[in-house]
């Protein structure tokens, strides 16, 4: 009987640091730059791949909004996120997130801009003309849907936009800022270029109809960031896998689906960019929030 | 000698008397102002316009501002016959609903104010001059497409308009070029008559349709609907009717906007500001919206990612 005893609490013993420490399946947040259906679609085959590859299961949820990126990825114990640019950089500052990796675009590049833009009939050329029109932006704590825009107008006197326009609003998306402006019902937009160009393929009269106004300078892609206190073993196997995936068949596959050629490895330094716009924008990222 | 003077003194002072009497009512007469409104067709989308530009007047204490409504049938003599009828009585102000009344209202070359609201594209139809002002409602089509196209696959579109209405044959012109970069073929229906809704049955193979924002269309729309429930034609319009709201998308500049905007612009020119010193206005206000009920009906699917673009859904 004692034999018994000390058998099963030896078995306790040695099974339990596995259950406790071995870490079954990874929640990561998406970020809602596209209507999040267009979003879930979009990663669903991404996750799938990692979970199948990693042997750890790989869920997805979307953030439904972008602001308060920190208090909701703490709340929802999230173990990373796909992070856009100015959410990376406050969860970087906020809470040590590490950059992992971000995708290269098929178009080569690994790097985001931000468009200002109107519809080419809106007589809309310059700043000056933007005075008392009604502007559209995606969301506060982006960086390509607001915080450039923030920063332009500054750089062009505006410092005041309740006074400076008749109205604005934000979408909560990138594409539907687009829309927005498209069906006149907003004359000015905020939003991201990879967005707007992957609309512009699709539909040849959006470039006849929109004019870009102004463009901000490189900002990095969409950045996989995982919580700092996740095992390294499993942020070096998630990560691994992403780069190098474009030398699987079936990873190629999962890139196509996903719009990009390729993963490769991210920094902390590749934020830089969004610290200086954030400067020029008169926005201190540490305080930031990132709602009204 | 004594009484004549009397008598001239009595005059001068019964003169005077009846001068002093009658200048405050000849200053109240001239303030009296009367405005000569014109809407065709017996169309909601007018009809709210008509009811915010009213409403708007009185409450910027207009209200006994007289008003003058004619609602000539959508033909070229009822319009004109309108537009002569509003300059014989000499209104101060002109005020029109829709391009084809304003196009009649300056063919008449009055040098009375006009004033237009709910116009879709003023300046492609020549709808300028010293006398002229008003408030755009110009909603692109080619937003209404692409989201046509998001319900269903796009080959051939029938387009309802009116060969007698310069706007409305602007926009089959607007929508035959973004036919040319889409890759689809617009098929053109006349709809002057009630009775010419048959033309959709004879147009063969269509996929949708595009009403314009022509009277005649608009006044026919019952009678479109219908059809187009029963050949499982998603439609698109660019008025809002809230009357029928049948039709599965609508982009549509705010009626009560437009209507608001031309009574702002009455006001500046009855306190004396001249028309060509009032830009015109675009409208600020547009609505997206979506009739899930029809769709649906038809058997289609709205992709949720254009539901929520929608500004009003209809369920």
């Amino acid at each position: 009987m004692k034999f018994i005893f000390n058998f099963i609490l030896l078995f306790f013993v040695i099974s339990m640091p596995f259950k406790v420490f071995a870490q079954e399946e990874i929640l990561l947040g998406l970020i809602p730059e596209q209507n999040i259906f267009k979003q879930m679609e979009r990663y669903r085959p991404l996750a799938s791949y990692l979970s199948e590859k990693a042997g750890v299961k790989v869920r997805l949820t979307i953030l439904s909004r972008y602001g308060d990126i920190v208090e909701r990825f703490v709340a929802r114990s999230l173990d990373g996120a796909f992070f856009d640019s100015l959410t990376g950089a406050m969860a970087i500052t906020r809470m040590g997130v590490e950059p992992m990796a971000r995708p290269v675009n098929l178009d080569g590049k690994a790097t985001v801009r931000s468009y200002i833009f109107v519809r080419t009939d809106s007589k809309i050329n310059s700043v000056k003309d933007m005075k008392g029109k009604k502007v559209v932006f995606v969301d506060m704590a982006t960086a390509t849907g607001y915080l450039f825009a923030v920063a332009f107008l500054h750089e062009n006197g505006i410092h005041d936009i309740n006074r400076y326009f008749n109205e604005y609003f934000f979408t909560g998306s990138h594409d539907s800022a687009i829309y927005s402006v498209l069906d006149n019902r907003a004359d000015i937009g905020s939003a991201q270029d990879t967005i707007f160009n992957m609309l512009a393929s699709k539909d040849p009269t959006i470039k006849r109809e929109l004019h870009i106004i102004a463009q901000s300078e490189e900002l990095p892609e969409t950045t996989l960031c995982l919580r700092k206190s996740i095992s390294s073993k499993i942020k070096n196997r998630i990560t691994d896998i992403l780069l190098h995936m474009n030398e699987d068949p079936a990873g190629k596959k999962i890139l196509k689906k996903f719009g990009a050629v390729k993963f490769i490895r991210a920094e902390a330094g590749d934020f830089n960019s969004v610290f200086n716009l954030a400067r020029r924008a008169q926005i201190n990222i540490k305080e930031y929030k990132g709602t009204r | 000698m004594v009484s004549s003077r009397i008598q001239r003194q009595l005059s001068i002072c019964f003169i005077t008397i009846s001068i002093c009497l009658l200048f405050p009512f000849q200053v109240l007469a001239a303030e009296k102002k009367t405005i000569g409104v014109i809407m065709t067709g017996d169309i909601p989308y007018y009809s709210k316009m008509h009811k915010a530009f009213t409403a708007k007047l009185s409450r910027e204490g207009y209200g006994d501002v007289q008003v003058l409504l004619q609602r000539p049938y959508p033909d070229q003599v009822s319009w004109s016959n309108a537009a002569r009828k509003l300059i014989a009585v000499d209104v101060d102000i002109i005020v029109t609903y829709g391009a084809s009344v304003t196009l009649a209202a300056i063919n008449e070359r009055t040098s009375i104010p006009i004033v237009y609201a709910g116009v879709y594209n003023p300046d492609a139809i020549g709808i300028t001059g010293k006398n002229i002002t008003g408030s755009i409602s110009k909603v692109p089509a080619s937003s209404l497409i692409r989201y046509l196209k998001g319900i269903t696959a796009i080959t051939s579109l029938g387009v309802l308009y009116s060969d007698i209405e310069k706007e409305s044959i602007k926009q089959v012109e607007e929508i035959g070029d973004i036919s040319k970069d889409l890759g689809f073929k617009v098929v053109k229906i006349n709809i002057r008559r009630p009775e010419d809704v048959r033309k959709i049955k004879a147009s063969g193979k269509l996929d949708a349709l595009f009403l314009t924002c022509s009277a005649s269309v608009n006044m026919s729309l019952d009678a479109i609907l219908e059809i187009a429930r029963s050949n499982k034609l998603p439609t698109a319009s660019t008025l809002k009717n809230e009357n029928n709201p049948g039709v599965v998308i609508t982009l549509s500049a705010s009626p009560e906007e437009q209507g608001e905007l031309a009574a702002e612009k009455v006001i500046k020119i009855l306190h004396g500001a001249r028309p060509n010193a009032l830009s015109p206005t675009n409208s600020k206000n547009i609505e997206l919206i979506f009739n899930l009920k029809e769709n649906m009906a038809m058997g289609f699917k709205i992709p949720m990612g254009l539901v929520t673009e929608a500004t009003k859904i209809i369920q």
